[in-house]
């Protein structure tokens, strides 16, 4: 990750109401030139909210939104440096693809041949060419959101805004078109930001992610670090898988914060594994894939905890174990991949679970 | 369908809306000037004396000029009350609406007499041009019903997409807002058209010495003489009508197909 890019929309304490409702709660955030940066969070959080702000579609009551330094407050959609790819897509139904793509060239000052050219061009990059003729509605699902990728790449604006672009595909297409997406990224340079509601697509595509609840950013990260070290329960619950285990803090000093966790016995955290208090009683997070089973006669240098199997649940490529923890009633999830040789354990087993005081992360 | 009592209904009620049609261009062709059967002989000879009939032809210009400006106008109005409603909020938004929609439920008479009154007391001298302004007052809601929908199904992403692509409220509303709420406005003009072609109490009132085609027909009851030719010129509204309907029919089923959209079933 470089921290040597250009800033290039800058939120200042930016709230917003729809009437009474206080839609967004003073966001401050910067996203970065280049940077494929994706706003997450749950149904009604205020992601489209976000995003439009930055289309200018929707006005702001207090903060200030920049986009390249420049205070949009007064900048009309229209004039904005920034295009904006619709969850409906909004391909135009009463044009061809080419009119769709070309659409944004109206005004530009090229000529006919040369506009023509830009529309080929933009239509080879998202992979559709020879479909210029075609009508609108003659196209799938994925190649509508290809015209709209082409649509509002053409004009080669600073920031490419997409509002869920990839929540009407199917979920082998959308796979793909994640991959699609951020090659095209790469390609162009450009500015995207997205709109997710999908933690694993936020996961994949994005350099830095801004996980939102009601109206306010929780966690501003990139990917590893938001699933490594989230800064709440509540966002560790999102992203994700994590066992929760109650815990009791026994002293802290010099950095490190010594803890009791139920099951797991007297633990040493670092002070990077324990995010700022927020009063709630304490627990420790684990992620199931930080979790090993040991299968009889195996050993591991990892602190190693003896748990009984409660669930087996079977994933095909992983498998997915219930096990409580040395006679408590804590229970946690583990996943072991599935590797030839290696046989799925019985409901009600005896195991020893391996782990790892590094994987811990402190909520308190 | 499965009971035939109701079938015979369906049936019954056919016959009784169409059956008159039907006699229509077969009294308009019949060689006698009693309108009853047996028929005859054929003949074309209502047709000739409706085409030489110059109070006639000055008639339908009248009625022309008035339904078309009215058709052009209500629609017009139409189109900014129906945008105003779906996609504004302003305040007694409904009170307005309510008013604009009021002469759907009004009593015709009572218009067309309330606008006798003022034009007789404003002094404005009556003619095609007050039957336009009374025929705008009437058509003007329908348009606005049939423009409402229209707008309603407009997904509001496609007008933001035009704005982002640097496109001003004036041609987003000319590239992208009127093709495709075009069905709607050919179907209003068409039905503001044939209300206005329709209507006679606000024609007779307020049409002065103008005549108009509805009254003028009425008018040419009184004399047997003249009933069989006003049967030939009803074949020809007729067709007329049929044809205007089935061009209309024709766009909206192409603004379909072209948008990809689903038939919900037209006016047809
Ligand atoms: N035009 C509006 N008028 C009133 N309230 C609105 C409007 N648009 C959004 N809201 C409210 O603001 C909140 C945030 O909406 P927003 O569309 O930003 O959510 P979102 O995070 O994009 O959710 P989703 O994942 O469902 O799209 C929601 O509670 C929503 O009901
Ligand atoms: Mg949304």
């Amino acid at each position: 990750m470089t921290t040597t890019k250009p800033t290039m929309i800058e939120f200042r304490d930016v709230h917003k109401y729809y009437g009474d409702y206080h839609a967004l709660r003073g966001i401050s955030a910067t996203i970065r030139a280049g940077e494929f940066f994706s706003l997450l969070g749950p149904s009604g959080c205020g992601k489209t909210t976000l995003l439009r702000t930055i289309a200018g579609f929707e006005g702001i009551d207090t903060g200030v939104v920049l986009i390249d330094r420049k205070d949009m407050a007064r900048v009309p959609a229209n004039e904005r440096p920034t295009n904006m790819v619709f969850q409906s897509y909004a391909i135009f139904p009463h044009m061809s693809v080419e009119e769709n793509v070309g659409f944004g060239l109206r005004r530009d000052p090229r000529t006919k041949t040369e506009k023509q050219a830009a529309v080929e061009e933009a239509l080879a990059m998202v992979g559709l060419k020879g479909f210029g003729k075609r009508a609108a509605h003659a196209l799938s699902g994925g190649q509508r959101q290809r015209v709209a990728l082409a649509r509002a790449l053409i004009l080669k604006p600073k920031v490419l805004l997409l509002d869920e672009p990839l929540s009407a595909l199917d979920k082998k297409m959308r796979e793909h078109m994640q991959v699609e997406l951020i090659k095209l990224q790469r390609q162009v340079g450009i500015t995207f930001v997205l709109v997710t509601h999908d933690q694993e697509e936020a996961l994949v595509m994005s350099d830095r992610i801004a996980v939102m609840f009601d109206g306010e950013i929780a966690q501003l990260a990139d990917p590893e670090t938001l699933y490594r070290r989230p800064n709440s329960k509540k966002v560790a619950d999102f992203i994700g898988t994590m066992n929760f285990i109650p815990a009791t803090v026994l002293g802290e000093s010099g950095g490190r914060i010594e803890i009791e966790a139920k099951g797991l016995g007297r633990v040493e955290l670092m002070a990077e594994q324990c995010p700022a208090g927020r009063g709630d009683a304490p627990m420790v997070g684990l992620r199931p894939e930080t979790l090993t089973l040991l299968y009889p006669g195996q050993t591991s240098t990892e602190r190693t905890v003896a748990g009984v199997i409660d669930e087996v649940i079977y994933f095909g490529d992983m498998t997915y174990y219930d096990v409580y923890l040395g006679g408590t009633d804590v229970e946690v999830r583990l996943s072991m991949r599935n590797v030839p040789g290696r046989l799925i354990m019985d409901v009600g087993t005896s195991v020893d679970v391996a782990w790892s005081p590094e994987a811990l992360v402190l909520f308190r | 369908m499965k009971s035939p009592g109701l079938r015979a209904y369906a049936i019954g009620y056919l016959i009784f809306l169409y059956a008159p049609i039907l006699l229509l261009p077969i009294f308009a062709f019949n060689d006698s000037k009693i309108i009853a059967f047996p028929l005859s002989g054929f003949t074309t000879q209502w047709f000739g004396e409706m085409w030489q009939d110059a109070q006639l032809w000055s008639a339908l210009k009248n009625s022309m000029i008035i339904s078309g400006t009215t058709a052009i106008l209500a629609t017009g109005l139409g189109i900014f009350a129906a945008r105003a409603s779906t996609r504004y909020t302003f305040p007694a938004k409904g009170g307005l609406i309510g008013l604009i929609m009021l002469p759907l439920v009004l009593p015709e008479m009572i218009v067309a007499m309330l606008l006798l009154v003022v034009f007789l007391a404003i002094s404005v001298p009556l003619s095609i041009f007050t039957v336009i302004l009374g025929h705008v007052l009437i058509t003007t809601p329908f348009s606005v019903a049939i423009l409402s929908s229209a707008f309603q199904s407009l997904d509001k992403s496609f007008e933001e997409a035009a704005y982002d692509l640097g496109e001003g409220p004036v041609s987003t509303f000319r590239l992208i807002i009127l093709p495709l709420v075009m069905p709607g406005i050919i179907s209003s003009l068409l039905i503001c058209f044939t209300i206005s072609l329709d209507e006679f109490i606000i024609a007779y009132f307020l049409s002065g010495s103008d005549t108009v085609l509805s009254a003028y027909i009425y008018g040419q009851f009184r004399f047997p003489a003249k009933v069989p030719a006003m049967l030939a010129l009803g074949t020809i509204l007729v067709l007329v009508s049929v044809m205007l309907l089935s061009i209309a029919e024709f766009f909206r089923r192409r603004g379909i197909a072209k948008t990809g959209g689903k038939d919900t079933g037209g006016f047809l």
